[in-house]
């Protein structure tokens, strides 16, 4: 059973390409853009790993010939062409026969064209996320690197980062006295109220100040 | 002005016209660049007839609104009204869509294209002009905008395939996908406030980048970029290439990820 493909039409019109003649890549995206009457002509980011997928299928080959590749399709790419013919007759009339077949196909290559992309964007940036997640947490490890993870909830983590960063910022800056004493009372507050939540644990002894 | 009602699907020729501005309630409505004459397709129409009027180049397709009736008493007195319609036009027409419901799509133009719509979906593909996409709970997936593209949805997802010239895309919680070609002088910005922000350019790009979150994670696939990390937001910002471009996502609560393409090799 053959993969859903989220553009099975164009799939077959590639088929249908490539079994006029073999061509190279950048031919098969011209002659797409004449299918679409040359209102929109899909990029080679998206045809390419269409193609590819095609190769995996075993439907089509490359070759490379004068340093460019070559696409052709595979005894059994004609077959399935062989198989599906009603279906690609059915599209050619749709679209020679009403804008409205022509303009719905266009929609629905976008539609898969984003689908793909969509999907692949989301896999790509949850790794590099991770990757880096990664990274971080095993510098921090280390202890070679100064930074913060941003992502450690811990409070031992928070106070030391805190620290740090407020001494270097306070020893670079020329603070006023009334920005001093503001620092000073969000320092206080701050204090005051971990210790509260502090009291709340059965195991904390009295504070004294 | 040549004005006619439509109550039953057809097709039918139009004088040549230089601007469409369609509005409409639900189903679908889709304008096309062509080299032929201008005609216009109706594939369904359920409710009530619709209005085409040509006057000097400009071509409008709405409901009759009945004098008598106030407005509300016109939206609920008619039921459904529902219309599948398709436009073909010269590719320097000047395109405005106005829908509710319906799905709109805008292809093959070169003038400025405006598609406004509440949930409908928004398709817009090779276009060489200004694009203008809006809707609030709908998507929108573009690719080979060659012009510059504005987008703008409260929650709907906003896709971009191969996007040519500036963009601007703004959403409140819809994500945003963007992959795009190379560089030259444009400007990315890209905003959202609980949305995941994703861009990829290629390799070789040329763009000065800036990129922040307040509580969500940024990540680059580019070294080049420094890394700013504080309790209060993460950035990263850093040029690429000769930085004559410029690339801007900033999200509230979102994730914002920037992505290297290597180049193709068909």
């Amino acid at each position: 059973m053959s993969p859903v493909f989220s553009h099975g039409r164009l799939r077959l019109y590639l088929l249908k390409l490539l079994e006029e003649s073999p061509r190279h890549g950048y031919e098969v995206i011209r002659l797409l853009e004449d299918r679409f009457m040359g209102l929109y002509a899909p990029s080679p980011g998206t045809i390419y790993p269409r193609l590819q997928r095609l190769e995996a299928e075993g439907l089509v080959t490359q070759t490379k010939e004068g340093g460019r590749k070559v696409y052709q399709i595979t005894d059994a790419g004609r077959a399935e062409l062989a198989e599906r013919h009603d279906e690609l007759d059915e599209l050619e009339a749709e679209i020679a026969g009403s804008v409205h077949g022509l303009a719905r196909e266009i929609r629905d290559e976008v539609r898969g064209t984003v689908r793909d992309l969509k999907q692949e964007l989301k896999q790509a940036a949850r790794e590099i996320r991770r990757e880096q997640r990664h990274e971080n947490r095993s510098r921090r490890d280390q202890g070679g690197d100064q930074r913060w993870d941003w992502y450690d909830q811990s409070v031992d983590g928070r106070l030391w980062y805190f620290l740090d960063r407020t001494q270097k910022a306070i020893r670079r800056a020329q603070l006023t006295e009334a920005q001093v004493r503001e620092c000073a009372a969000i320092l206080d507050e701050a204090f005051q109220r971990i210790g509260q939540v502090l009291k709340e644990s059965p195991d904390t002894e009295e504070r004294s100040r | 002005m040549a004005s006619w009602t439509l109550d039953e699907p057809g097709k039918r020729e139009l004088d040549p016209v230089d601007r469409v501005l369609v509005r409409l309630i639900e189903g679908a409505v889709s304008v096309v660049g062509s080299d032929g004459p201008p005609t216009l397709e109706v594939s369904e129409l359920e409710g009530a007839p619709l209005r085409v009027r040509q006057e000097d180049g400009a071509l409008t397709v709405d409901y009759e609104r009945p004098g008598r009736l106030g407005l509300l008493a016109w939206l609920t007195s008619m039921g459904r009204r529902k219309a599948v319609v398709t436009l073909a036009v010269p590719r320097d027409c000047r395109v405005e869509l106005q829908v509710v419901s319906a799905s709109l799509m805008a292809g093959g133009l070169r003038a400025s294209v405006l598609a406004k719509t509440v949930s409908g979906e928004i398709t817009l593909a090779g276009l060489g002009g200004a694009a203008e996409a809006e809707t609030v709970s709908g998507a929108v997936q573009a690719s080979a905008i060659r012009g510059d593209l504005s987008a703008a949805t409260v929650s709907g997802e906003i896709t971009v395939a191969e996007g040519g010239g500036s963009v601007r895309a703004k959403t409140i919680s819809g994500t945003i996908a963007m992959d795009l070609g190379p560089s030259g002088d444009r400007d990315i910005e890209l905003s959202s406030v609980s949305g995941d922000l994703t861009v990829r350019v290629p390799e070789a790009s040329d763009l000065e980048v800036k990129l922040q979150s307040t509580s969500g994670q940024v990540a680059s696939a580019f070294g080049q970029l420094e890394h700013d990390r504080t309790p209060g937001q993460h950035a990263a910002r850093g040029r690429l290439g000769s930085g004559t471009g410029r690339l801007r996502a900033s999200s509230t609560s979102g994730h914002v990820a920037l992505l290297r393409r290597a180049p193709e090799v068909l």
